[in-house]
């Protein structure tokens, strides 16, 4: 009965030593509390939007307010052309309308090197309905976005979003978002909760440092990629308002939700947005539900200026840039404009 | 194929089914699993399946699968106990050399108390009370990987992350292993539950016995091994001590749960015992105890239950269900009972559920906590929802589906999605734009009917600062609130949520 241990007293104490120093060492590293500092000043892109002039006027400068079916037909843009501040296309297909967006703005290459690491921001808000409630953004979309900044020469291409109804990998697939990217070779990516970091905004007017999620501000691209809906605090969640999932804690956020939002948009500053008005919802958004409250509107809208972005979407619900707070406050922060006057919008119907 | 290789065989076994086992408890948390195999270990126990239907008077299909179980003891003996139970292969691992001597000092008349549990948790059953089935080894087990060792396990892994995630050189390593477990093997969210102490305190407790007698569980506790051995005693084959024994006791050393009366004048293998685990057959010195065929029943022993203490047990459950049935946190309307979505009434609910929180395991908000008091000492441990923890996702069915009893139906999410679990109520002093003139709005934002349940009014008040501001204010519409709780638990407000869900 008298077995021998597999190791000694001595050993086993030698060996807890040895465990327990690696890991105080591991744990005592200057970065004991999270300064943000390192991630603030790598995190923060030097890109300013373009010019709202520059860019030669191919298409009639649209008016806020305007009649999107009101449009000026124009075949392919060439590829000379100069690059349109804002582009808008309407047509049957998802992923072409998406691909003659981007081409509109000088093509992926204009935002993709060789190599890149690209981050992709949905709205999978929920895993609650399939694409045809508007509730999150279009696969189809997403997909072609992958698939073009692939093309393009992207190394790797992750698609992510942090639900607040059901979780990350129920909503990846309910939305079929998940077979969308990857098919098309991007990844599927679960936001990891010991990963998020407290990062300054040093622009902030309302918070100054927000805990979130630190590959968005890492990538080598980001892409936002909101779907146009009804929203009942801020009247339409858009392009500013998709932000919300890279951070964690929402429920502070609303309590002055616009500038808050303009504050988070500060920080993250994604590099291109999207947006997919496909189908939209008008009411009883953000969560739906009710195919009544869905309008196929077959559009795509985008810019690098997110604010743009979003001024143009308020117009296919009847609004302006200025009846959401949040892109007002936007607009005053300077991240953008939400003057649809004074750029150069490219607008095309396909088919 | 000599004894020693069979019980290598057994070993084995008892390994693959631990392993199945986990997986499958690591599966059921990511909902990665077929409802068919996600209960299989609760289906193949009789102990549950003869509770449940006794307490349903009515036959489960779905606990058919028990008779397999059922159908080995009659054939060999307690197998499931030696072979397959995740929860005695455990206790068999952990067992401590000085066990063996202290368990000399134990009386086997201590056995009874196994009979004992299974005859007055099939008592009370019989009067639809289902409370001592938190003593079945698979729901205890299951209940502790759920509630206490898993959200550890999580907790631990997320820590340890965390800290490595600020040595920057580790960060593409870890990225590339959260890649690979997240989402398969790690769950999103941390879960926290209710009680883990005191169900790991039950679990743990039992390793403890272990130092007084080797399966000290097993060989006094277990009701579903009481079950079992009741059957074994009328096995077609039993364990028997040849003529060529020379009452050597070996086989008495080396059985772990104590099977072999060792008493020279009747030296024997108590079948009601014995866990087929061949470890007497493996060390018999002349090689003489064998399987045989018996015709008769098999002696009595001293420890078994009585005609008089079958009675009495009866009466116990009775008395046991009547007293638990009369407690006031029971019959009292509740307000914060609120059962997972499905549930008809209270009392049907708790004379179905097993307590083997598999719905708990599930759900993938943890909205499903173990209750303590909320239902009576009659309803622990049973699950309830809990909003401000978790709400019950509005695209999600899983808890019906991996119920072994059906005490949670099975529902298709259309149907789901209209069974009213509570309603909503807000409470206008602490609501943000009610009683600070704070814009707020979250809980109308989250709600998932598809016309929201809570409808916004603008009214113009005054904030902190004694200001004129327009803030929205969220009321709910009670014929459309279905009670998930996704309102109460966003709510911004710090604590107590300002709009609740009670039971309806």
């Amino acid at each position: 009965m008298n077995r021998q241990p597999p190791f000694s007293r001595r050993t086993f104490l030698k060996l807890t030593a040895t465990l327990a120093a690696g890991a105080a060492l591991a744990s005592c590293t200057p970065n004991q509390k999270p300064t943000p500092a390192d991630i603030a000043t790598t995190g923060i892109k030097p890109t300013i939007p373009p010019n709202p002039t520059a860019g030669t006027v191919s298409a009639q400068p649209t008016q806020a307010g305007t009649n999107p079916t009101e449009t000026t037909s124009i075949p392919e843009p060439s590829p000379s052309a100069s690059p349109a501040y804002l582009a808008v296309t309407h047509g049957p297909d998802p992923a072409a309308i998406t691909r003659l967006a981007i081409q509109a703005l000088g093509g992926m290459a204009s935002f993709v090197s060789s190599g890149f690491d690209v981050i992709i921001k949905p709205n999978i808000c929920t895993d609650y309905h399939p694409p045809e409630y508007a509730t999150t953004t279009n696969p189809t979309v997403v997909g072609t976005l992958v698939t073009m900044c692939l093309e393009a020469g992207a190394r790797r291409v992750r698609v992510m979003d942090y639900p607040f109804g059901g979780t990350a990998t129920s909503a990846y697939a309910f939305s079929g978002i998940g077979d969308a990217v990857e098919a098309a070779g991007g990844e599927m990516h679960v936001m990891i909760p010991s990963k998020y970091k407290f990062v300054d905004i040093p622009q902030g007017r309302d918070i100054t440092s927000v805990n979130i999620y630190p590959d968005i501000l890492e990538a080598d691209l980001l892409v936002n990629v909101p779907i146009a809906k009804q929203h009942g605090s801020t009247g339409l969640t858009l392009g500013a308002k998709n932000l919300m999932g890279t951070i964690l804690d929402r429920g502070m956020m609303h309590m002055n939700l616009s500038q808050r939002i303009a504050d988070l948009t500060s920080l993250v500053r994604p590099d291109l947005t999207v947006i997919d008005a496909v189908r939209i919802l008008t009411a009883n958004g953000p969560t739906g539900g009710d195919l009544g409250d869905v309008s196929q509107m077959d559009t795509i809208i985008a810019s690098r200026d997110i604010v743009a972005a979003d001024a143009y979407a308020t117009t296919l619900f009847g609004l302006t840039g200025s009846d959401i707070g949040y892109i007002q406050a936007c607009a005053e922060m300077g991240l953008g404009t939400m003057d649809l006057g004074t750029i150069t919008i490219q607008e095309i119907q396909l088919g | 194929m000599s004894w020693a290789s069979w019980r290598r065989l057994r070993q084995a076994t008892q390994v693959l089914f631990f392993v199945f086992y986990i997986i499958l408890v690591f599966a059921v948390v990511q909902k990665r699993v077929a409802p068919a195999l996600a209960d299989i270990f609760f289906r193949l126990d009789p102990f549950t399946a003869l509770g449940a239907m006794l307490a349903n008077r009515e036959w489960i299909a779905k606990f058919g699968l028990a008779l397999v179980t059922v159908g080995v003891t009659l054939t060999i003996g307690r197998v499931w106990c030696g072979w397959i139970c995740p929860l005695g292969s455990l206790l068999e691992w952990v067992s401590f050399h000085k066990a063996r001597q202290r368990a000399k000092s134990i009386s086997p008349r201590f056995r009874l108390v196994k009979y004992f549990l299974l005859a007055t948790s099939v008592a009370m059953a019989l009067f639809s009370g289902l409370t001592l089935f938190i003593f079945d080894p698979l729901t205890i087990f299951t209940r502790t990987l759920t509630t206490a060792i898993l959200p550890a396990l999580f907790y631990a892994v997320n820590s340890i992350e965390a800290a490595l995630y600020r040595v920057g050189l580790l960060a593409p390593a870890l990225d590339g292993f959260e890649g690979w477990v997240r989402g398969t093997v790690l769950p999103v969210e941390q879960p926290a539950y209710a009680q883990n102490l005191a169900i790991a305190g039950l679990f743990f407790s039992l390793f403890a016995l272990n130092l007084l007698a080797h399966r000290f569980w097993c060989r006094y506790l277990c009701p579903l091994g009481a079950l079992l051995g009741l059957l074994s005693k009328v096995s077609l084959f039993r364990p028997v001590i040849g003529t060529a024994c020379t009452q050597c006791s070996r086989c008495a050393v080396v059985c772990k749960p104590g099977a072999v009366n060792a008493d020279p004048e009747d030296f024997h293998i108590m079948p009601s015992e014995c866990t087929v685990c061949l470890d007497c057959m493996a060390n018999c010195k002349p090689g003489d105890i064998h399987f045989r065929f018996q015709s008769k029943p098999a002696q009595r022993e001293e420890f078994d239950l009585s005609r008089r203490g079958a009675l009495g047990t009866l009466a116990t459950g009775a008395a046991g269900v009547i007293l638990l049935g009369t407690d006031l946190r029971l019959r009292q309307e509740n307000p914060w009972r609120i059962r997972p979505p499905g549930v008809a009434g209270e009392d049907e609910f708790l004379s179905t559920c097993i307590r083997c929180s598999q719905c708990m395991k599930i759900c993938p908000t943890t909205a499903l906590q173990p209750t303590l008091t909320e239902a009576g000492l009659a309803g622990l441990w049973t699950p309830l929802v809990v909003p401000r923890v978790g709400y019950c996702d509005y695209g999600c069915t899983a808890c019906g589906q991996v119920c072994p009893s059906g005490a949670i139906p099975l529902l298709r999410l259309e149907e789901k999605r209209l069974k009213v679990i509570g309603k909503a109520i807000i409470d206008r002093n602490r609501c943000l734009p009610w009683a600070s003139g704070v814009p707020c709005i979250v809980c109308e934002e989250m709600c998932p009917t598809p016309q929201k349940s809570i409808t916004l009014e603008e009214a113009e008040v005054m904030d902190a600062n004694g200001q004129p501001v327009i803030v929205k204010r969220p009321s709910v519409l009670r014929s459309l609130c279905i009670g998930c709780g996704i309102c109460e638990h966003y709510c911004p407000l710090e604590g107590t949520a300002a709009i609740r869900v009670y039971d309806a």
